[in-house]
């Protein structure tokens, strides 16, 4: 991924090795490790809250799944308008799974074993994954809306068949046991809030590495060689649709992480978590942190989430204006949102990322203008 | 030509839609490490010709082979693989991507590591993925594209991107390089070099390269071969001066005239 990336002077990069570096300046490394142990130390701070702490830990983990849509969507150009039916698969998988098949096995009490949830992540991931993948199948031959539509057809046939198995108590609220982390039982709003603070920015740092290093090797280039071009594609030896359909593969696999460490965050599954709004909410995140950019799908839903609270207390506030037969606060939500997206498919396409990126060079060319 | 033995060899080619032939009984045979080119008209069904080789139509009736395989019925990316590359006559980059990512595409299949081993990155990943850059910075130093290594491709002018293409082409290390008008919309300067890397190409990497060019000049200048098309049937086949003299082609072209 050597988009034409400006590096400060004084670097030089004297082999192929030192490249393909991601993190290559020593002032990108420090503000990295700088980074990382701001972010270490959030949850010690002192304004830490209830409410802030679900803000957060939602942000992570929605982070992991708009990752798999950027990589869906921003990447390999495939619209996919069911993400949230995949991050409701990997829920349901983790709570089934755990249901019928682990506490069976291993004689779970009322709690879950660390090293269980281990395990755990990656085979509701590979479940989700492995529906990607099937979802994925008509993009051998549909293109553009017409496969955004038939992503959209999952997600209602998510619903629907949800909302009509009894095997899943018919889309109402299933229960998963509370973790055990070597002793401390993460039950209650004190230990649940730091644990999954943790718990999802580390599952979420090994995915962000897992999608940089595809992203840099062959299989992250093919999705863009389908994206840009997928007939020049065909011509360079690239399968384009093994290509699409690994890609909502890949896509799955993140969604349903992210949809097994929702389930055990709530400790209970509810079809309501992955509804039709849910998915455009991803697919609004993953625009606006900026398609098809790494930084964008890490900036996206934390801007997102973290308007929400604001938006709340602004709708309160109009509210107190409006006479009290029109429901303003109700509508308020959905129509900022939608004002967002709007306005940033208009004046800023490529999303907060491209900010990041303008925001960046200022800060190398200082202070010079260019 | 019967006499040598062929390359690729194309036996009675029927490609029709619905009821129009765009192909009607081509037979042509392209020798290893020659430059062989195509012309005729506009419509003639040069580039369709080639599209059937590469793939990405189906001939409606008869073989094309490939070293004994046949081509008939593979999709374009198994092609590739096989060793046939093909430059596009509308430039088909990945125009979001630098000039040295859309070369590192090209080794897509030449980059064995499998995608967990991607996952990790270093070790086997990154051992591959050096090799094949050392490779491609080999291309980009024999197509002269140094200083627009990492040129994002979208922003390069015309004459750069056509020759991007050719050298992705070449990064798929093909025995059989199909050129569709690598000059076309080119000046004087321009389609000398485009010239220079065709003769590099037939000379220093024993390739044999198809060309399809408008340019007469040009054509029977290099060619060691050339097949005349028109209306989707060959009109004539020899060396260029003796194709040059034909009065089929002569017809075909400028009724009456001579060529050169």
């Amino acid at each position: 991924m050597a988009i034409n990336r400006w590096i400060q002077s004084g670097n030089y990069r004297r082999s192929y090795k030192e490249d393909q570096t991601i993190f290559a300046t020593f002032s990108e490394q420090a503000s990295l490790i700088v980074f990382l142990i701001f972010l270490a130390l959030v949850p010690h701070m002192p304004f830490m809250n209830r409410q802030l702490f679900r803000v957060v830990d939602l942000a992570f983990i929605y982070t992991i799944a708009v990752m798999g849509l950027n990589i869906v969507t921003g990447y390999a150009g495939q619209i996919n308008i069911g993400q949230a039916a995949f991050m409701g698969v990997g829920a349901y998988a983790a709570v089934t799974i755990t249901r019928d098949i682990a506490t069976p096995l291993f004689q779970f009490g009322k709690t879950l074993p660390f090293w269980y949830i281990i395990i755990l992540l990656p085979l509701s991931g590979l479940v989700a994954a492995l529906v990607g993948a099937f979802v994925g199948l008509p993009s051998y031959r549909l293109k553009h809306l017409y496969l955004a539509i038939a992503t959209l057809a999952f997600q209602i046939i998510f619903t629907w068949g949800v909302g009509h198995s009894p095997f899943l108590n018919q889309g109402g609220s299933i229960r998963i046991a509370r973790l055990d982390f070597f002793g401390t039982v993460i039950k209650g709003s004190k230990t649940i809030g730091p644990f999954f603070y943790y718990f999802a920015l580390i599952v979420l740092i090994i995915m962000a590495i897992a999608m940089r290093n595809i992203l840099r090797s062959k299989y992250g280039r093919a999705l863009i060689a389908v994206r840009d071009n997928d007939r020049a594609a065909d011509a360079m030896g690239i399968n384009p649709g093994l290509t699409k359909v690994y890609a909502f593969a890949i896509s799955g696999f993140f969604a349903g992480v992210a949809g097994a460490i929702f389930a055990l965050y709530n400790g209970s599954v509810i079809v309501e978590s992955f509804s039709l709004s849910t998915s455009i909410d991803f697919l609004a995140m993953a625009i606006v942190g900026g398609l098809g950019t790494m930084v964008g799908s890490l900036i996206g839903p934390s801007f997102m989430l973290f308007l929400d609270p604001f938006v709340e207390k602004f709708s309160g506030f109009a509210q107190t204006i409006f006479p009290s037969t029109i429901d303003v606060a109700t509508a308020m939500r959905p129509t900022i949102f939608g004002l967002i997206i709007v306005l940033f498919l208009i004046y800023e396409p490529r999303g907060l990322a491209n900010w990041w990126r303008l925001l960046r060079q200022y800060f190398w060319r200082w202070p010079f203008k260019y | 030509m019967s006499e040598k033995k062929s390359q690729l060899v194309i036996d009675n080619v029927i490609l029709s839609f619905g009821g129009l032939n765009a192909l009607t009984n081509v037979s042509i045979g392209i020798e290893s490490g020659a430059i062989t080119s195509i012309i005729g008209p506009n419509g003639a069904g040069k580039t369709s010709l080639l599209n059937c080789i590469s793939g990405f139509y189906k001939a409606t009736s008869g073989s094309i082979k490939f070293e004994g395989i046949e081509l008939v019925g593979k999709s374009p990316y198994q092609i590739s693989k096989l060793g046939i590359a093909r430059a596009f006559q509308n430039i088909e980059l990945f125009s979001g991507l630098s000039v040295l990512d859309n070369l590192m595409l090209a080794r897509h299949t030449h980059l064995k590591y499998s995608f967990f081993e991607s996952l990790f990155f270093y070790g086997k990943c990154q051992n591959q993925e050096i090799i094949n850059r050392e490779y491609v910075e080999g291309i980009i130093d024999f197509m002269e594209l140094e200083e627009y290594r990492k040129a994002v491709v979208g922003e390069l002018s015309y004459g750069i991107r056509k020759r991007v293409e050719m050298a992705r082409a070449l990064t798929l290390d093909p025995k059989l390089l199909l050129l569709d008008e690598p000059m076309a919309g080119m000046n004087l300067g321009e389609k000398e070099d485009i010239v220079r890397f065709i003769l590099d190409i037939k000379a220093e990497r024993d390739i044999a390269v198809v060309l399809i060019e408008h340019d007469l000049g040009v054509v029977m200048d290099i060619s060691d071969y050339v097949y005349v098309l028109d209306f989707g049937m060959k009109i004539a086949s020899g060396i260029p001066d003796v194709v040059a003299k034909d009065p089929a082609v002569i017809t075909a072209y400028v009724g009456g005239e001579s060529l050169i």
